[in-house]
């Protein structure tokens, strides 16, 4: 059986112009920073897919594009069948009513005003409920899904008297309180004490469960990637590098920029050997884009047929795409690229 | 003697009219060379241990009990001129948002030079070649010395901050989640460098991170913390196999591994006890699987249970059992159940 996709990102770009120096006033071209830079994806219903990458790489900025707080420069993004470029008032509010977001940072995103029946209650006012009963019956609702029990308890509660964890369960109910079909989530753990984060990874996965919500996962943390995610992409400067099912894709990386990721986490086993592939930890300039593939000033693996790449994605092995113009088995460590450390 | 004696330890923070113990007598050693990784939540206390031994507490935290000794001397009790002289030279601390503490009206080097004239007594000639060969031990170019703080990227400053605490090859350094704000790439070359620069100046190291895994990767010892009080000791390799308290265990549990398959995570359920009105028993005891009444009403003290191996449980003996029921999530529901019929109690009483 075939369904449609929840959603379909097609040649996304997002273009930031860099302001010129007074000595290049009269150049006639305007610099840019590609955020994205073409950009294509499919996120099916009941997934959760995992948008992998380090700062600069452009995951936060198409998880914004997605919840409409950003506007792309190019592409169209279709969600459950209509185009979101939809100018109409009530077609943009319907997106937000069907789109939320969760934040990093519960410490930042609740208002400290408001109490947390007023956070939860006001997404309804706002998208037309009126009825006194109905609304509280929503919010104590939502506060159970977001296991705040009993919810009587936290609805007079200001968030300062909440801890972190159920400061970010709070978001978590402001942002199912709509019954949303999809969810997108920036680095919702990372804020958090380690002994917390299992409680927040498992409610948003008992979300997908018990409400069928479609989410993507934005984060730099491979190992929560794995734990809540079918599948993953991984983003270079803009660019989607590895796209595939989470465990092929960390079991068996394609793509060099992925393996390098891999082999930089941590791992709490001392008998665990670890395969090291170290690179330049400087950040990329992400004006000056080299020719070809992006990753080449710091790939290990880099090959003179590179500067032909046009990231277009492979698909190596089943499921799994690669931006790589060599095969997982053809890609050889250069060794004027090995560091000493 | 060994090279770092901390006995006792005790630093407290007045609130308003009452009194926090941050750090309830903590002990510990430390041999030259040797690096520790200390882990726990936020407010358990470790990076209070940290201020407390480079005397940076603010004004209302002091040490209220205990001894610091460093290769036989003293430090509790200080003038602060002493202290001042001490620092960078003997002990250096590397901090969370170190990259945020340089002067940005300043280019790094001058910052950098700076504090090796303040503790040294050399020609600003000798200091530049000083700060030239630290900057080349974290991987900085001589030109970047000319930057200025806005002109480096986050990874870059956090070196340089590095370097400026590495520049006196100080016999003690104190790394307070140097890492944290960083990405992974990043943060694995970071900790690789302080690892290599710890080796070769053969320093000792005290490494404070919310990560275990980071410590297993790094550290000779582990000291897991909780509520101001030491948990668990033991070297890092033992730790990671033989796991001994509760909370040791809840921590395991909680952790994503990038190498484990359809692993289950589960939480340490509640929250880090108050440290105004401390349970009176194991400071774990309200989150523990395993409590009894006995645990809420008697501190457990440190038993070595295996040779340098600490754990601070009244039922070490019981571990086997332990080990086995903690992989369970239902293990931990029961702990849940017992916090919402608790807060139900409450919440009833304070509405009568």
């Amino acid at each position: 059986m075939y369904e449609k996709p929840l959603i379909q990102i097609n040649h996304l770009k997002k273009y930031y112009p860099v302001k010129k120096r007074l000595g290049e006033m009269f150049k006639k071209e305007t610099a840019y920073v590609k955020a994205i830079d073409d950009v294509s994806l499919v996120i099916n219903r009941g997934e959760i897919l995992g948008l992998a990458g380090e700062s600069g790489s452009g995951k936060t900025t198409t998880g914004e594009i997605i919840v409409r707080l950003q506007e792309e420069s190019e592409g169209e993004i279709i969600f459950d069948g209509h185009p979101m470029s939809a100018k109409s008032k009530e077609e943009r509010k319907r997106f937000r009513k069907e789109i939320q977001m969760i934040f990093q940072d519960p410490y930042e995103t609740l208002n400290p005003r408001f109490d947390i029946y007023e956070t939860i209650a006001e997404p309804l006012r706002i998208h037309g409920m009126k009825d006194k009963n109905q609304i509280y019956e929503k919010v104590v609702q939502a506060l159970e899904v977001a296991e705040l029990k009993p919810p009587e308890l936290y609805l007079n509660s200001f968030p300062h008297e909440l801890s972190g964890g159920q400061r970010q369960r709070v978001a978590i109910a402001r942002g199912i309180v709509l019954d949303p079909k999809f969810l997108v989530a920036d680095e919702p753990v990372s804020m958090l004490d380690v002994s917390i984060r299992a409680d927040i990874l498992n409610l948003l996965k008992r979300l997908r469960r018990d409400m069928g919500l479609t989410m993507l996962y934005v984060s730099h943390d491979l190992s929560t990637i794995k734990y809540l995610c079918d599948r993953i992409a991984v983003m270079y400067l803009g660019k989607i590098v590895e796209l595939g099912p989470v465990d092929q894709v960390l079991s068996n990386p394609q793509h060099p920029y992925t393996k390098v990721l891999l082999a930089a986490v941590p791992v709490a086993n001392p008998d665990h050997v670890k395969e090291r592939l170290l690179i330049d930890d400087e950040v990329p300039d992400q004006i000056n884009l080299p020719i070809g593939c992006r990753f080449i000033p710091r790939c290990p693996f880099v090959h003179e047929r590179c500067s032909q790449c046009t990231h277009e994605l492979h698909e190596y092995s089943p499921g799994q795409f690669s931006a790589c113009l060599f095969a997982d088995k053809e890609q050889v460590l250069n060794p004027d690229r090995i560091l000493e450390e | 003697m060994a090279f770092l004696d901390v006995t006792d330890l005790e630093i407290s923070y007045t609130v308003g009219s009452r009194t926090l113990k941050a750090v309830d007598g903590v002990s510990f050693s430390l041999r030259q060379g040797q690096s520790m990784g200390v882990v726990g939540e936020s407010g358990c206390g470790k990076t209070t241990i940290a201020k407390g031994m480079m005397q940076l507490l603010p004004k209302n935290g002091r040490i209220s009990a205990g001894s610091i000794q460093l290769k036989g001397k003293e430090l509790v009790g200080l003038k602060p001129e002493e202290v001042r002289r001490l620092r960078l030279n003997e002990i250096a601390m590397i901090s969370q948002s170190a990259m945020n503490a340089l002067n940005p009206v300043y280019t790094v080097g001058d910052q950098l030079i700076e504090g090796i004239m303040a503790h040294t007594r050399v020609s600003k000639k000798e200091a530049y070649l000083r700060a030239v060969e630290v900057f080349s031990m974290v991987g900085l170019e001589e030109k970047r010395l000319r930057s200025y703080p806005h002109q480096m990227s986050g990874g870059m400053k956090q070196r340089a901050v590095i370097a400026m605490a590495l520049s006196l090859k100080p016999s003690l350094i104190i790394a307070d989640e140097p890492t944290t704000a960083l990405d992974v790439v990043v943060q694995d070359r970071i900790l690789q460098r302080i690892l290599k620069i710890q080796k070769e100046i053969n320093s000792s190291m005290i490494f404070i991170t919310h990560d275990i895994s980071v410590v297993s990767e790094i550290c000779d010892t582990i000291m897991v913390m909780y509520g101001g009080k030491v948990m668990e000791l033991s070297a890092t390799d033992t730790f990671f196999r033989n796991l001994y308290h509760p909370y040791s265990l809840g921590l395991q549990n909680a952790f994503p591994s990038i190498t484990e398959m359809d692993e289950e995570l589960i939480s340490i359920p509640g929250s880090p006890p108050d440290l105004i009105d401390p349970p009176v028993g194991c400071r774990f005891s309200e989150r523990c699987p395993f409590a009894t009444s006995h645990c809420a009403q008697k501190r457990p003290s440190l038993v070595e249970v295996a040779p340098d191996h600490f754990v601070a449980c009244h039922y070490t003996e019981k571990v086997d059992e332990f080990r086995k029921k903690a992989r369970c999530n239902e293990t931990w529901e029961t702990v849940r159940e017992r916090m919402t019929a608790e807060r139900r109690f409450e919440g009833v009483q304070t509405n009568v």
